[in-house]
């Protein structure tokens, strides 16, 4: 609990192209609806939209020629390969369309416990143990023989518990939808303890719409033969446009609103009144309104026997209520995708087809474009002259380090910006002592021996920081090869909620005096960062070809949240 | 520890007690490394297999291991428990009882039923009494006194149902032909405990 550890969200620019008006309160949320020249953009980490658009930096992906971040949230996805997470097998796109997205080989989770189930031989019984010790008989030299069961390992259930046992082990996912369809046909649910036969046969499902894709399959049929029926010459009956586009719907809205003197006139517009499907062969279901077999089956089985709600929803079919009625669940099918920049359509990341292979072909990450930012404090928790918590003293001022490492080739120039203090109800006071500063190039000629002095140099430098160094302003606190170290220094609020002085209260103001919220005791200062370097011109793919000798500056901005620490509560 | 343990264990060395009173059954398999302390006596039936480093404790009452059991490494069977009140005896195990790595299974009238699967990290509470072939799969807790019904399974932080399977004659089965490959592979030493 005490410990809390520092983090750096980087604000994704998707966040500016939603349209404001699905803010909630657009007061709080200035990005959504202020003009893109604005420079006096504020950022508000707390904001409810904030939420949805600021990650860490091992998310973001970049896109080279749009020169930005983009995050899981914005970019467009494309399904390369769709596979069952059990067997790994891949499955083919046409099937997917016919057989739905989920594993019909083998592969099933316990109904029970999600855990994962296999088949196993259900043995029949054997002759009575034998009572002499070691004699370990070899019965299973014969080879396993059906019937086949589902087993959970984990919780022990086993499909014999729903009467469901298999002629081979191969292929269940055919034997078991075979079945089911017998079951729901004519297995008598909730009283099946006293017919004593619970082991369905395999019966044909055609005859009565008894499953729920069959009752589908003669409702979409009915409705569809009432669409012709109504409509046969507007050529729209047999397929499936009916939406309100369509010029049979829209002349029907047209003759509504227009009131009866219109269609007094044309009496033939008016719609005839579509039947709804009223017998079990059009796919009419009526609701169990007896309620005695359930009641009977509730105090036979009690508390034990019904199903969770957890288990309910995980179920392919819905209606389950006993335990008797979960069924195993075949594997939903996983999938690899390939996202592309939401504005220029170049891929991002694109993985490797093969479901076995876990590598990329392609995977542009911020980490590799962008400096990464790491916040420590300046002075470690434990050692002398500095603080004896992980918590924040209110009111008594701290320095935290931040480091900005270069990923990239080039030198960057690095700007950052914060408010004085931070939004919210608590707002701590926030200072850059050094807001501007150049970060090395993360060149690979540079000298060997020197990277290792550089290295050797650290420890006595750590030794000076809390003796000696002192911090000054406009100044790096440390900096090598490829990375830079500035100071911030933080005056964080009370947490106390009291009443505003009125002599700094705006007119009008309401205090918030609610309890402390999750989290808002966190200090989480937003900064601007901007960065700017030279490319040199043959980076930049294609357009800028002919001038290959001139150097290109680029520049990047986004706002990052930085997570501080949390404020003790006295 | 015994002296023949070859590497030095990192943990502080923990005081292995006074030196139990045994009683064991005919075809005993009994890892040398076994601790078996305390002051009343450990009665170990026929056919059982105690691992390596299992710690078995009667400072607080007598143990009983039934026939045919598998008692796993750095298990502790009557462990001490809270309250310091003392039953008749400390832990019964009954026949085909599995316990495996690193469960704690409390001193005090503690009873576990025929063909009962202990899970890895478990811990059973002081007094409570589990039915023949309960499974408690692993790092489950049953609390102190409790009563597990027969077939009991507890799985998922407490979440309990009934096994149905019927297969406690097949799981007796390859059990016995497990002990059997355990004979083989753990090198014996009952003499050592007994003195
Ligand atoms: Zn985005
Ligand atoms: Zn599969
Ligand atoms: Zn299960
Ligand atoms: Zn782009």
């Amino acid at each position: 609990m005490a410990s809390f550890t520092p983090y750096a969200y980087i604000q994704c620019p998707c966040v500016d192209s939603v349209p404001g008006s699905r803010s909630p309160d657009g007061a709080s949320t200035p990005t959504s609806h202020s003009s893109p020249e604005d420079d006096e953009r504020d950022f508000d980490p707390r904001s409810p939209r904030s939420n949805y658009s600021l990650y860490p930096i091992e998310y973001m992906l970049y896109c080279e020629d749009c020169h930005t971040v983009r995050c899981e949230r914005c970019v467009t996805e494309e399904v390369v390969t769709l596979y069952c997470p059990s067997c790994l097998f891949e499955v083919g796109n046409s099937s997917v369309k016919t057989e739905g997205n989920r594993c019909t080989r083998s592969c099933f989770q316990c109904p029970i416990c999600i855990g994962p189930l296999s088949v196993q031989s259900l043995e029949s019984t054997p002759a009575a143990p034998e009572p002499s010790l070691l004699s370990a008989d070899h019965a299973t030299a014969t080879g396993p023989a059906g019937p086949w069961i589902l087993c959970c390992s984990y919780c022990n259930w086993n499909s014999s518990e729903i009467g469901v046992k298999f002629d081979k082990p191969q292929g269940i996912f055919a034997q078991l939808s075979k079945l089911r369809s017998g079951y729901d046909n004519h297995h008598s649910r909730y009283t099946s303890s006293g017919d004593g036969d619970t082991y369905p046969t395999k019966r044909d499902a055609d005859g009565e719409p008894g499953s729920t894709k069959a009752r589908f399959a003669s409702l979409k049929s009915f409705y569809q033969t009432q669409m012709s029926n109504e409509n046969p010459n507007s050529g729209l009956g047999s397929t499936m446009d009916y939406g309100y586009g369509s010029p049979g719907a829209l002349s029907r809205i047209m003759s509504l609103y227009s009131g009866n003197t219109l269609s007094s006139a044309k009496p033939k517009s008016k719609p005839t009144i579509m039947r709804e499907a009223d017998t079990t062969k059009e796919g009419l279901f009526p609701a169990k309104l007896d309620d005695t077999s359930v009641m009977s089956g509730l105090r036979s089985a009690g508390y034990d026997g019904t199903a969770t709600r957890a288990q309910v929803n995980v179920q392919v079919e819905e209606g389950a209520r006993f335990a008797t009625d979960l069924w195993p669940i075949p594997y939903v099918l996983r999938t690899k995708r390939t996202k592309r920049c939401p504005s220029c359509r170049h891929i991002l990341s694109k993985p490797e087809a093969k479901v076995s292979n876990t590598r990329w072909r392609m995977r542009l990450i911020a980490g590799n474009y962008i400096p990464s930012i790491t916040i420590k404090p300046l002075i470690p928790v434990g050692a002398p002259g500095g603080p004896t918590t992980h918590l924040l003293t209110p009111v008594k001022p701290v320095q935290y380090l931040l480091t900005f490492k270069n990923p990239i080739f080039e030198t960057i120039k690095v700007t950052l910006a914060t408010p004085a203090v931070t939004p919210g109800r608590f707002a701590s006071k926030v200072t850059l002592l050094c807001p501007q500063f150049q970060i090395g190039a993360n060149s690979d000629d540079y000298n060997l021996d020197e990277v290792l002095k550089d290295r050797d140099k650290d420890p006595q430098r750590k030794r000076s920081d809390t003796t000696g160094q002192q911090v000054e302003a406009g100044k790096e606190w440390d900096s090598g090869r490829n990375w830079v170290s500035v100071v911030v220094e933080v005056v964080p609020s009370s947490i106390q909620i009291e009443p505003k002085p009125t002599i700094l209260k705006k007119l009008g103001e309401v205090d918030d005096l609610g309890p402390l919220r999750e989290d808002e005791d966190i200090v989480e200062i937003p900064i601007f960062v901007h960065l700017e370097w030279e490319a040199s011109a043959d980076q930049v793919t294609g357009k800028d070809r002919e001038d290959k000798e001139t150097k290109e500056k680029k520049e990047l901005a986004y706002w990052c949240a930085l997570g501080i620490g949390r404020i003790s509560p006295e | 520890m015994s002296s023949s343990n070859k590497r030095q264990s990192v943990l502080p060395k923990v005081p292995s007690g006074p030196k139990a009173p045994v009683n064991f059954g005919s075809h005993v398999t009994i890892a040398d490394s076994a601790i078996l302390t305390g002051s009343h006596t450990i009665n170990i039936s026929s056919e059982s297999v105690i691992h390596p480093r299992a710690r078995l404790e009667s400072t607080y009452g007598r143990i009983t291991i039934g026939r045919r059991c598998i008692v796993h490494e750095r298990t502790h069977v009557g462990a001490p428990s809270s309250d310091d009140k003392r039953g008749d005896f400390g832990v019964l195990t009954e026949d085909y009882v599995v316990v495996e790595v690193g469960s704690i299974i409390e001193s005090g009238n503690t009873t576990i039923g025929e063909g009962c699967h202990i899970g890895p990290r478990v811990t059973i509470g002081k007094g409570a009494k589990l039915g023949k072939h309960c499974t408690i799969t692993a790092k489950s807790i049953i609390q102190p006194g409790e009563v597990v019904p027969d077939y009991t399974v507890v799985y998922s932080n407490g979440l309990r149902r009934t096994d149905k399977r019927g297969l406690e004659i097949l799981k007796a089965k390859a059990q016995a032909r497990q002990i059997e490959i355990l004979r083989r592979l753990i090198s014996s030493n009952p003499a050592k405990f007994k003195d």
